[in-house]
């Protein structure tokens, strides 16, 4: 087993030092072995009679990454025809690159470029005529708004590029390429405005890209799970998003944008408890109804966390605090109810999990009989056979209801998570368990870091910033840069 | 230990108003109440006063001596072993007054709202969720009292609010209660109801800058005091003083008293979940300052360690007095009485000596 690890570990090494060939034969010989082109379809070459210089050459790309008809017009026909002293001169592509290693047109190959080789020169062109293929650009339908832009980030690096560079005109936002992944080498694109960005941060973020080391990273999904610090937690330290706009916001503050080819998203790093909280129209919104918005979202995180919780708490151990009407009307809702208390609202916190889980992966047409079946049989049939009394209906659709008001995956599923913790700890020992709990729960949050960053901040630790936490100011009056990440430029707008 | 200078006034303002400040809820009033009846509410007054110059010369010290917390403050003033005497003293005042403390709030929980539950199991809870709290560090444990202290507060407030209806002014009379006397020597045997300003000490160099931390615990002082004399002050107002000498744990008694409206009559679950909070935080904050000042003393940088033994040591200490009243009513009357002459005089010894040696030009 060792041997054979060996093995197979040696030969990529040995065309990392291949040098290119002067000759046109031997060359064409060691690209057929190293693309195995007699059972790779879609590796494609083309031999011609280059007119300017009057040799031979060679054409390597593959067929189904490319631009074919950019081939026929900007590479192949100018080499067939037009006269001139070099490549660079002859064809008209924009991007050329020299080289004379094969390990590096191996990945010129595979990020979509035509290699040409050309008789007795011991150096190759690599023209970019990529074009991988991608769905344009559609509505955002995961953090969909009212008010704002609707536009998503797609699957294609240019495509989100050019999205963020819309709406940011600045010559210092930079887009520097990391090349990660040993086998599938794939290039993660991190995005910052750099007299603005810390420095510090930003090598840090650098330096956990650099030590990735596996066989590939496919898209930003997988990279945040190879970048945060905590795999186990239950918090999330990475923010996920894929409207343009939202990540544009947070790299005028001086965060760091990770954006890869093949994903329809972007990481934002570092965050804060709030970046998670927030969505980019609360800020599109007046100041008075974004901060309502916030508001409900601040109740709706209230209630999907802890109105169940709540619920088995105060009846199983703090009766006498319910109205006497109240108590009289659930206790009669209870009345033929076999089960105890926690367990008829594990079964229906359980059930509302199943409804949304298998709602998300039905086909779609049979979309709306789950919702049939779903609402008939555990809304209504199940009140009817005396498993469940009415009163837990209305708490487990409060508290599935609200969960959907917290927009970001990450963090709705922090809180549906954790509500089970917390029924369980006030099923345990009422509101002792539950304050008890919750209050280890909001101190491992508050320990949390990203990238450095305390996980409450600015609201405490303090730092200077826009004071944008649970409600923010009037946009005109926020002066400053969120502090937390050390940025270059603090202020934001000068009072005045 | 972290120290990112995360901690601010705010912060050690948050810390000192939860640690000393939670004695307006908790049985005290009770204690005081049995020598000095309807007077008690000026004794946190007097106690202030006997405490308070002296505190300030601790605070003093401090800043003269740079870069010291309490316990390498006392080690070099009055020399290494003696230091480390005193601050051993310091140490067993402070794991009794948690231990005495911790009891006596398990007895409250439990009698009010696990009447059924043994005291051993509801110790095992409360320590145990006190010292996971713990061991997340000082830093955080700022972070978080500062968070929980606006909700804590405003329930806090929101219970005199509702008090005010019941409140009957006469009863303040007569102003002195038992006799002036009784009020003056109560107010310097209770000098140590702010004792845990001293052991606030040893997180000296916690802030990012130390004019940090004295603000903040001198300004929390302020606050803390006028919040106790305002709790002590309704409480004696709305039972008045026959009463209060007999209801163990008044702010309670004054939840259950209170209605929110004709429709929520029964609120003091509410008042409850914050009281917890603040309870909570309370304890974890002494136990890790009580840890601190022993992993000082024997000098063990990584303490944190320790939180695991004193935290069983504090629940099998607590469970020794045979019921709370005798745990309220003698022990701990007993502990206050001891530790109040030590911290009015220890500062002005330790600042005698500092000022023979010549190290205060």
């Amino acid at each position: 087993m060792v041997r054979f690890l060996k093995k197979s570990s040696e030969s990529p090494s040995s065309i990392e030092k291949k040098k290119v060939y002067n000759s046109l034969e031997k060359n064409i010989q060691e690209m057929k072995y190293l693309f195995s082109s007699n059972r790779n379809k879609d590796f494609s070459m083309r031999s011609l009679k280059i007119k300017f210089n009057n040799k031979e050459g060679c054409l390597f790309y593959y067929s189904s990454i490319v631009d074919g008809s950019k081939i026929d017009m900007h590479v192949i026909k100018p080499l067939l025809e037009n006269e001139g002293n070099t490549v660079m001169n002859v064809v008209s592509i924009e991007n050329i690159e020299e080289t004379n290693e094969f390990s590096k047109v191996i990945q010129y190959m595979n990020s979509g470029k035509v290699i040409l080789f050309i008789e007795e020169d011991a150096s190759t062109y690599a023209m970019d005529v990529a074009d991988f293929q991608h769905r344009s650009i559609f509505k955002s339908e995961n953090e969909p708004t009212v008010k704002g832009p609707q536009d998503a980030f797609t699957e294609s690096l240019n495509t989100n590029l050019s999205l963020i560079r819309k709406q940011l005109h600045n010559n210092q936002l930079i887009n520097e390429g990391i090349q990660i992944g040993k086998r599938s080498i794939n290039e993660v694109n991190m995005i910052y405005i750099k007299d603005v960005v810390n420095n510090e941060i930003l090598e840090q973020v650098r330096e956990k890209l650099n030590n990735i080391s596996v066989d590939s990273v496919r898209n930003v999904e997988l990279l945040e799970q190879y970048i945060e610090e905590r795999p186990y937690s239950v918090i999330p330290t990475v923010l996920y998003t894929e409207r343009p706009d939202k990540a544009t916001s947070y790299l005028e503050d001086g965060f760091i944008v990770l954006l890869m080819d093949s994903s329809s998203a972007c990481l934002i790093v570092p965050v804060t408890f709030w970046s998670f909280f927030h969505s980019p129209e609360d800020r599109y919104l007046r100041f008075l109804y974004g901060n309502f918005t916030r508001a409900i979202r601040l109740l709706c995180f209230y209630l999907t966390l802890m109105i169940s919780a709540s619920y088995v708490a105060i009846s199983n151990f703090h009766s006498e605090m319910i109205p006497p009407d109240l108590l009289l009307a659930i206790t009669a809702s209870r009345e033929r109810v076999p089960f105890p208390l926690i367990f008829e609202v594990l079964i229906m916190e359980i059930a509302f999990e199943l409804i949304r889980e298998a709602g998300l992966r039905i086909p779609n047409p049979l979309g709306p009989t789950i919702g049939i079946v779903g609402a008939l049989i555990l809304g209504q049939a199940a009140v009817e056979a005396n498993i469940i009394s009415p009163i837990i209906v209305i708490i487990a659709a409060l508290s599935g209801l609200s969960s959907f008001a917290l927009a970001d995956l990450n963090i709705n599923f922090m809180v549906r998570l954790m509500r089970f913790v917390f029924i369980l700890a006030a099923g345990a020992f009422g509101m002792l368990a539950l304050t008890g709990v919750f209050l280890l729960f909001f101190m491992y949050a508050a320990s949390v870091k990203s990238f450095g960053v305390p996980f409450f901040s600015p609201m405490s630790p303090h730092f200077l910033s826009p004071e944008d936490t649970v409600f923010r100011k009037p946009v005109k009056k926020e002066l400053f840069r969120p502090g937390y990440l050390y940025p270059k430029d603090i202020q934001k707008k000068s009072k005045s | 230990m972290q120290n990112n200078g995360y901690l601010r006034i705010k912060e050690i303002a948050a810390m000192t108003l939860l640690l000393v400040g939670i004695k307006l809820s908790d049985s005290t009033p009770a204690l005081l109440a049995q020598k000095a009846q309807n007077g008690f509410w000026l004794i946190p007054l007097l106690s202030f006063i006997c405490i308070f110059p002296g505190f300030l010369i601790m605070l003093y010290l401090l800043k003269k001596y740079q870069d010291k917390n309490l316990i390498e403050l006392m080690e070099a003033i009055t020399g290494k072993w003696i230091g480390k005497g005193i601050g051993i003293v310091i140490f067993l005042f402070a794991l009794l007054t948690i231990t005495f403390d911790s009891r006596n709030y398990i007895e409250q929980i439990g009698l009010l709202y696990f009447p059924k539950s043994p005291t051993i199991v509801l110790f095992f809870i409360f320590i145990g969720i006190v010292f996971f709290g713990a061991k997340k560090g000082i830093e955080v444990i700022g972070e978080t009292s500062w968070l929980f202290l606006t909700v804590i507060k405003i329930s806090a407030s929101l219970v005199i609010l509702l008090s005010l209806g019941e409140v009957v002014m006469q009863r303040v009379f007569p102003i002195f209660g038992s006799g002036i006397t009784n009020i003056l020597t109560e107010g310097v045997k209770k000098a140590s109801l702010f004792a845990e300003l001293f052991f606030l000490l040893i997180a000296y160099k916690v802030t990012k800058a130390s004019s940090m931390f004295s603000k903040g615990i001198v300004i929390a002082s302020f606050i803390t005091l006028f919040e106790i004399t305002l709790f002590y002050f309704v409480y004696i107002t709305v039972f008045d003083y026959n009463s209060i000498a007999k209801i163990a744990f008044p702010f309670h008694d004054l939840t259950q008293f209170i209605n929110l409206g004709n429709f929520f009559t029964n609120i003091e679950t509410l008042f409850m979940v914050f009281w917890l909070f603040a309870a909570f935080l309370k304890f974890i904050i002494f136990i890790y300052l009580a840890t601190w000042i022993f992993g000082e003393i024997f000098a063990i940088r990584n303490f944190e360690p320790l939180l695991l033994p004193f935290s069983f040591l504090v629940i099998m200490i607590g469970q020794l007095p045979f019921n709370s009243i005798i745990n309220e009513l003698i022990l701990r009357e007993m502990l206050l009485t001891i530790m109040s002459p030590f911290f009015i005089i220890l500062p002005y010894v330790l600042w005698g000596i500092a000022w023979g040696k010549g190290e205060l030009k």
